[in-house]
């Protein structure tokens, strides 16, 4: 290339393009160093007066091995182990971040053998946490919290926590953030390999580097992972990898989406689902969550993209909503397509994990299991079931089919986290739930099951217990859920609340 | 080629002022030996936010650090932004979303947060002494 041109060329793209991946960030000059030791000292405050904010501390460091005490009776048929992954450092020298979603992602490993049960959790080391511990203090400036002085961020993975999910690729673990790159990790020592390299010996090479692949990714039953990656501008890169986790195809969608946030999708066997939320994101505000407003006059838009060439075939606009979780979608020969989503009314959720930061447990309307239905003719409906509903999750082998059974958890008595997990039956409506009960603060429970049959095999899940300050995983028959756990095995002490996981039979 | 670009170029680098000045500037910690260093100089801000550069030079990468230097500046105000060509394709390769995947960075070692920094964070002045700036490179 001639070397003017070349020059011309170079910051033609000026590097403003630099802003594109969270360009409504580029605003947020102001730092608030002040904010964030309030927020500390408002936490601690409130913690003083109410238990289930222990939940929300976190921890400092690593924790070592341990065999944990046994309730009940381990089956000798359920072995493996179960990975969570959740932000677990939310506050360094005085200053406490101003969102849940801000905190350095750890991998908590439960290990079901003949011995028994044990637990160990590793921080995922990535370059952000590794200098702030060495420093023990933030270094970088988060979504919403801002320091004045703030090493420089080029990128989303300079503040990439891995804090959402964590999901088992090819031997190892992907932990999973959905702004930046997946993050590998040994499935057994749980340290850190390093940035997944998605264009790594592909076409795609640096065209993919630091793009976000998004905390929710879905597996086809015969080990095809899907997912996608969005920005603020609208832009949705789609990826399909294969079982190893080699990327095939990828493609960029434009869809005009002006909401900042997209956290799950879903798989038919035929296409992907992009469901668009009725939000829209503030420029002028000087955060990033907060920013985030519901728009009730905004429809829901599901955008349905082809397999095979990543290309959108049709778009659909339901009633204004909000989900950050969807359980399974499936079409049938007519090319109806069914899904179900934890539907919001609104967006109060977000910022209750804001609330919840400096201490304060306010009571944002809930999600209820909301089924739709999209017919190839345009029409389409929807209808929601009784009782608070999140994190649902379906029998892997049914990704993208039809499914009878439907888990989640829900909230009976207590309004701070959820307080109960149920089986959903679709087709019937009948739930089958077990409650814990206000004193437990319950995590996601996920399916155990060789049999590839529905109603077989286990759900297996952690729950705080406030008063005596421990955390439990639990084993419950996945048929007869509203028995009680059949097996529940103790830490000695509490683990920082988290998101999602996945468990690999051994 | 932008003829009006290139002019504006040519003349600025065969009008040597009376007062002329030098800006030396020391790219710091550079990955490794492969590829090229594209830096452009600008006077004023309007003329940065046209991209309109007053001078360039391209130079051989070399892991460490490298010295730039501009020289016959005339007064005013200055910036200066750059890339490492690592790949040597004579362009600023990004990813799918546009963010560059190749080093880069500006003058006053000027910080990246969410976006590039603004001129008057980049900027310097030249006048009667020489000036040195440094920038280490944004991976």
């Amino acid at each position: 290339m001639e070397r003017r041109q070349a020059l011309k060329n170079i910051f033609g793209l000026s590097l403003a393009a630099a802003v594109t991946p969270l360009p409504s960030l580029a605003n947020l000059a102001l730092p608030d160093n002040d904010l964030l030791k309030l927020n500390a000292k408002l936490f601690e405050k409130a913690l003083l007066k109410d238990a289930n904010l222990q939940g929300f501390v976190g921890l400092k460091h690593n924790l070592a091995p341990q065999t944990l005490s046994i309730e009940g009776s381990l089956p000798k048929d359920f072995r493996g182990t179960f990975y969570r992954n959740g932000p677990a450092i939310h506050q360094r020298q005085g200053q406490r971040y101003l969102h849940l979603f801000e905190g350095d992602g750890m991998i908590q490993q439960f290990s079901f053998t003949a011995q028994g049960v044990s637990h160990q959790a590793k921080f995922v080391n990535t370059a952000k946490f590794a200098q702030e511990q060495k420093a023990d203090k933030f270094l970088f400036s988060g979504p919403d919290s801002k320091l004045s002085e703030s090493l420089p961020i080029t990128g989303p993975d300079s503040i990439n926590t891995a804090n959402t999910n964590v999901l088992p690729v090819n031997g190892e673990l992907w932990a999973l953030w959905e702004a930046g790159s997946a993050t590998a990790i040994d499935a057994n020592t749980l340290e850190t390999k390093g940035l997944v390299e998605l264009g790594k010996n592909t076409k795609y090479g640096n065209s993919l580097k630091g793009l976000a692949f998004s905390a929710h990714p879905k597996v086809d039953p015969d080990g095809t992972i899907w997912n996608f990656g969005s920005t603020t501008t609208g832009d949705i890169v789609l990826y399909h990898l294969n079982s190893k986790g080699i990327t095939q195809k990828v493609n960029l969608l434009k869809t005009g989406y002006r909401g900042g946030m997209l956290h799950d999708f879903l798989v038919t066997h035929k296409h992907l689902l992009i469901i668009l939320p009725s939000l829209v994101k503030s420029k002028t505000k000087n955060v990033f969550f907060g920013a985030i407003d519901f728009d009730k006059n905004l429809p829901m838009r599901v955008l349905v993209v082809d397999k095979q060439t990543l290309t959108l075939q049709r778009e659909y606009e339901l009633d204004s909503g909000f989900a950050f979780h969807f359980g399974n979608a499936w079409e049938d020969e007519q090319g109806t397509i069914r899904f179900d989503a934890s539907l919001y009314p609104n967006i109060d959720t977000l910022y209750y994990m804001s609330d919840v930061m400096q201490g304060k447990t306010s009571h944002p309307t809930p999600a209820k299991t909301t089924f739709f239905t999209l017919q190839k003719d345009g029409k389409t409906s929807q209808y929601a079931l009784d009782g608070i509903s999140e994190f649902p999750r379906i029998y892997d082998h049914l990704t993208g089919l039809k499914n009878q059974l439907l888990v989640t958890l829900s909230s009976i008595e207590s309004d701070v986290w959820s307080d109960a997990v149920r089986v959903i039956n679709t087709h019937s409506g009948k739930q089958d739930t077990f409650i814990y009960g206000s004193d437990f603060l319950v995590e996601e429970h996920v399916i155990v099951d060789n049999t590839q049959k529905e109603g077989n095999g286990y759900l297996v899940g952690t729950a705080l217990h406030v008063p005596s300050k421990r955390t439990c995983v639990n084993i419950f028959k996945a048929n007869r859920v509203s028995d009680g756990p059949i097996c529940r095995a103790w830490l000695p002490h509490v683990i920082p609340l988290g998101f999602h996981g996945n468990f690999v039979t051994a | 080629m932008n003829l009006l670009k290139l002019s504006a170029l040519t003349l600025s680098l065969l009008s040597v002022p009376v007062s002329a000045q030098t800006v030396q500037f020391d790219i710091q910690s550079i990955k490794h030996n492969q590829g090229k260093l594209y830096v452009q100089i600008f006077k004023g801000e309007q003329d940065y936010k046209q991209g309109k550069a007053y001078n360039a030079t391209i130079v051989k990468a070399k892991q460490g650090n490298i010295t730039v230097t501009f020289n016959d500046l005339e007064k005013g105000d200055y910036a200066i932004r750059y890339f490492h060509d690592e790949n040597d394709n004579g362009d600023m390769n990004t990813n799918l979303f546009g963010l560059p995947v190749e080093g880069y960075g500006f003058s006053n070692n000027a910080k990246v947060s969410f976006g590039p920094p603004s001129y008057q964070e980049m900027s310097f002045q030249v006048a009667e002494q020489p000036v040195k700036t440094h920038s280490t490179v944004n991976y």
